[in-house]
């Protein structure tokens, strides 16, 4: 992890100069009073949200106690992860979106881009593997799709939260400028779109419309408490005993295959080169690390890892979309 | 702050302290610390589950210069390691908790508690022992009757003295969450126990029942976002009693108005300061420690930062805010990482409510005078510290140019944190656990 933080550093602090190391890095960001409205200090409030969204994410994952964890600091932790992905939500449904099931193309970037604000923290990288993990048929796949739904259920709810405490979600232009030029390529190459994706862009007008979107997971909180989507997909069980059902898996489904899955990837590898190396490189790596994730997981689990077969067929369609792509 | 520039420092370690002063064993790590109501006794429990009584010697005329040291005065082990065999996890032998009863006879009252049971010891001790037993002799072997040809009146002798300890309540399996509070009613007669969801009111003659009386466990645990940091009776009112979020929320309850005390009677809460705002808002706004003033009219909570005081009136904002070490502000990020930002450091009042005193990290503690103002910080460290020495004020330099017995932010030591201490009651003596190590400081006036 340490790793790979500091390319994105490189690449965005012009002017430092050199390989940072993750300390300076940590402090770099930190002493800023970084407004998400700003220009250059814009992507440094990213970068710094998505260090406290990987720490997070390690300490709710990497806690193996031999005690029974604080409950206080499980919730605390929570909630920073609750609240940063409501932030990427909200980013996501500003931005532009091509919404028109007809055009086959389209769909492809729709769910591209509604993926986006999930993996902001891949910001150097395409994300193509992400894209081809929800290109997975609807029923064989409980993550993304499903997923995708409740990000528009929630997006609508966030919505209309008065949310003092969100800020205004940044026009994040300028990153993903890089990503449209990909997109562009990646449409060109894979115009057939699946049933996901229509789901997707179903969900997409359904956040437009912003509909009463029944989903047995989501619970409407006229309050305007933050949502927190129940893990209908309960994959993982971080919190063993804890919270007694598996809480915060609830925010985490919707980011969690690809979020984890590319987390302690070497981001060396994620150079930006159109549809080449770096998507050779990730499609050889999902299969591995979600067989490898779905085992370390397992322990946590006080469910049967059901999705084992779902994951199995996403990985083939990841194959057989990637033959595709690259030619082979 | 005139009362505070003299100190005379003493030293006391647990007897099984490793002799390296650059390590320890954690099971010496001290886990709170508590004077008794008259400040003659100072308890402190460890993460071993031993429980260490002081007792301030008696003043003699014939040395006033050394005015009242604490000694040892009972040892022993109030909890032992559990494991949870539904959960298959470990219950933490560590001492939560010390909190006295007052003292009505010669025996003294505390319950001690650990993350599941609370328990009433009781102290007492034995000087005389009866002899003269027509039964048995001396060393307690059964005389042979018929050898026996005298009756004789057995009588009590002095003999050294010895602080017994013994269990007399055992109060347990009545919290399913962590227990981060009790709290002693002012009727004596009750008590309350608090864990992360819900809170439950004892009576000390009943163990096998408890009545909850706060519980904010929601129905669907994945809506969970709120938990219970701290809780403690008011002082003179025995129906009300506050307890604390992780949200920087104070609730005061009044247990007249229903049975369970979900709807509090207050509310208190401050306005989050946007110019302030970060991605760490909400985990330095979680109350660590909530304390009534002697008074009971103030109520003190600790937070990350900083220390408030509230007036039980005023519930939109506190009284009173005092910074603690705001120049870690900037360094949120890696203290989250290190997981420093979850320390939760304890506050006390003095006996008078004018000074307020909170612990820090790199040993350092500080105290507030709420009437002048001023404030001070001091270290408890065994190199600075000398018997008789005077503590001097330290000072954290933010930036820019270190003067001289200054010390920069980087190169604090945040593993020697100062999160328990304690205040006489009525006099100015403060004990102070840093570690492994308890410090006890004397307000030097001669």
């Amino acid at each position: 992890m340490l790793k790979w933080c500091s390319e994105p550093c490189a690449r965005y602090m012009l002017g430092k100069g050199g390989k940072r190391k993750f300390d300076e890095h940590e402090d770099g960001l930190e002493g800023k009073v970084v407004s998400p409205t700003d220009g250059p200090s814009k992507v440094s409030y990213t970068l710094q949200r998505q260090t406290i969204f990987n720490i997070s994410l390690m300490k709710l994952y990497n806690h193996r106690p031999l005690t029974e964890p604080s409950l206080q600091k499980t919730v605390l932790i929570n909630n920073m992860l609750r609240r940063i992905q409501e932030e990427l939500k909200q980013e996501g449904s500003l931005r532009p979106v091509f919404v028109t099931a007809s055009q086959p193309a389209d769909p492809l970037g729709d769910s591209f881009r509604e993926a986006q604000p999930a993996f902001s923290h891949l910001a150097a990288q395409p994300l193509l593997p992400a894209d081809l993990v929800s290109a997975a048929p609807l029923e064989a796949c409980l993550t993304p799709a499903s997923l995708l739904e409740d990000d528009a259920f929630c997006t609508s709810q966030t919505v209309q939260h008065d949310g003092p405490t969100k800020l205004p979600p940044p026009a994040l232009q300028p990153v993903k400028d890089s990503f449209s030029s990909a997109l562009d390529e990646i449409e060109e190459l894979c115009p057939a779109p699946t049933s996901a994706e229509a789901v997707a862009v179903a969900a997409e007008t359904a956040a437009d419309d912003s509909k009463d979107h029944p989903s047995e997971s989501s619970v409407q909180r006229p309050e305007g408490v933050p949502e927190s989507r129940t893990a209908e997909p309960k994959l993982m069980d971080p919190l063993p005993g804890n919270f007694e059902i598996t809480t915060s898996t609830g925010f985490l489904t919707d980011l969690t295959l690809d979020d984890i899955l590319f987390a302690d990837i070497d981001t060396s590898m994620y150079d930006f080169d159109p549809c080449t190396s770096a998507t050779g490189a990730a499609s050889k790596m999902a299969p591995v690390s979600a067989d490898e994730l779905l085992k370390t997981l397992a322990p946590y689990s006080s469910q049967p890892v059901t999705p084992n077969q779902p994951f199995k067929m996403d990985l083939t369609e990841l194959d057989h979309i990637m033959e595709v792509l690259v030619g082979s | 702050m005139k009362c505070f520039s003299r100190y005379l420092p003493y030293l006391f370690r647990p007897p099984s302290t490793i002799l390296s002063s650059s390590c320890h064993a954690e099971a010496d790590i001290i886990s709170t610390v508590e004077f008794n109501h008259t400040g003659e006794l100072l308890a402190t429990g460890d993460k071993g589950g031993r429980v260490v009584i002081f007792q301030r010697e008696q003043e003699s005329k014939q040395q006033p210069q050394r005015r009242g040291e604490y000694n040892v005065y009972s040892t022993f082990q109030s909890h032992e390691p559990e494991f949870d065999y539904l959960k298959s996890l470990e219950i933490e032998e560590k001492i939560n908790k010390i909190r006295w009863l007052p003292q009505h006879n010669a025996a003294c009252f505390l319950l001690s508690t650990n993350d599941k049971t609370v328990k009433l010891w009781k102290v007492s001790e034995r000087d005389k022992r009866p002899e003269g037993y027509n039964l048995k002799d001396e060393d307690g072997r059964l005389r042979d009757p018929s050898m026996i040809t005298t009756l004789r009146v057995p009588v009590l002798r002095p003999m050294d003295l010895m602080v017994e300890a013994t269990p007399r309540r055992v109060f347990a399996n009545a919290h399913t969450y962590h227990i981060n509070s009790i709290s002693v009613n002012s009727d004596y007669e009750t008590y309350m126990s608090a864990d992360d969801l819900r809170i439950n009111l004892w009576n000390f003659e009943i163990t096998n029942q408890s009545f909850n009386i706060v519980d904010i466990k929601p129905a669907n645990m994945e809506e969970l976002t709120e938990v219970i940091t701290a809780a403690e009776f008011h002082p003179h009112h025995c129906n009300t009693f506050v307890y604390s979020s992780s949200k920087g929320t104070i609730r005061l309850c009044d247990m007249r108005a229903s049975a369970l005390c979900d709807r509090h009677a207050k509310f208190f809460e401050e306005p989050e300061d946007p110019s302030n705002r970060s991605f760490f808002s909400e985990i330095i706004s979680s109350i660590s420690d909530v304390k009534f003033s002697h008074s009971g009219r103030y109520v003190m909570t600790r937070d990350y930062l900083t220390v408030k005081v509230w007036d039980l009136n005023m519930e939109n904002r506190p009284m009173e805010t005092y910074q603690v070490h705001d120049y870690l502000r900037s360094k949120l990020c890696s203290l989250y990482e290190n997981d420093c930002i979850f320390d939760k450091f304890e506050c006390v009042w003095n006996g008078s409510d004018s000074v307020i005193m909170t612990g820090s990290y790199n040993n350092f503690f500080r105290m507030f005078d709420r009437n002048t103002k001023r404030d001070v910080t001091l270290e408890a460290s065994r190199e600075n510290s000398k018997p008789r020495a005077i503590l001097k004020p330290r000072k954290v330099c933010v930036g820019g140019k270190r003067r001289k017995d200054e010390i920069s932010v980087d190169s604090l030591d945040f593993s020697k944190k100062i999160l328990h201490t304690a205040w006489h009651p009525s006099e100015n003596i403060i004990a102070v656990a840093a570690t492994n190590n308890l410090y006890i400081f004397q307000d030097k006036v001669n």
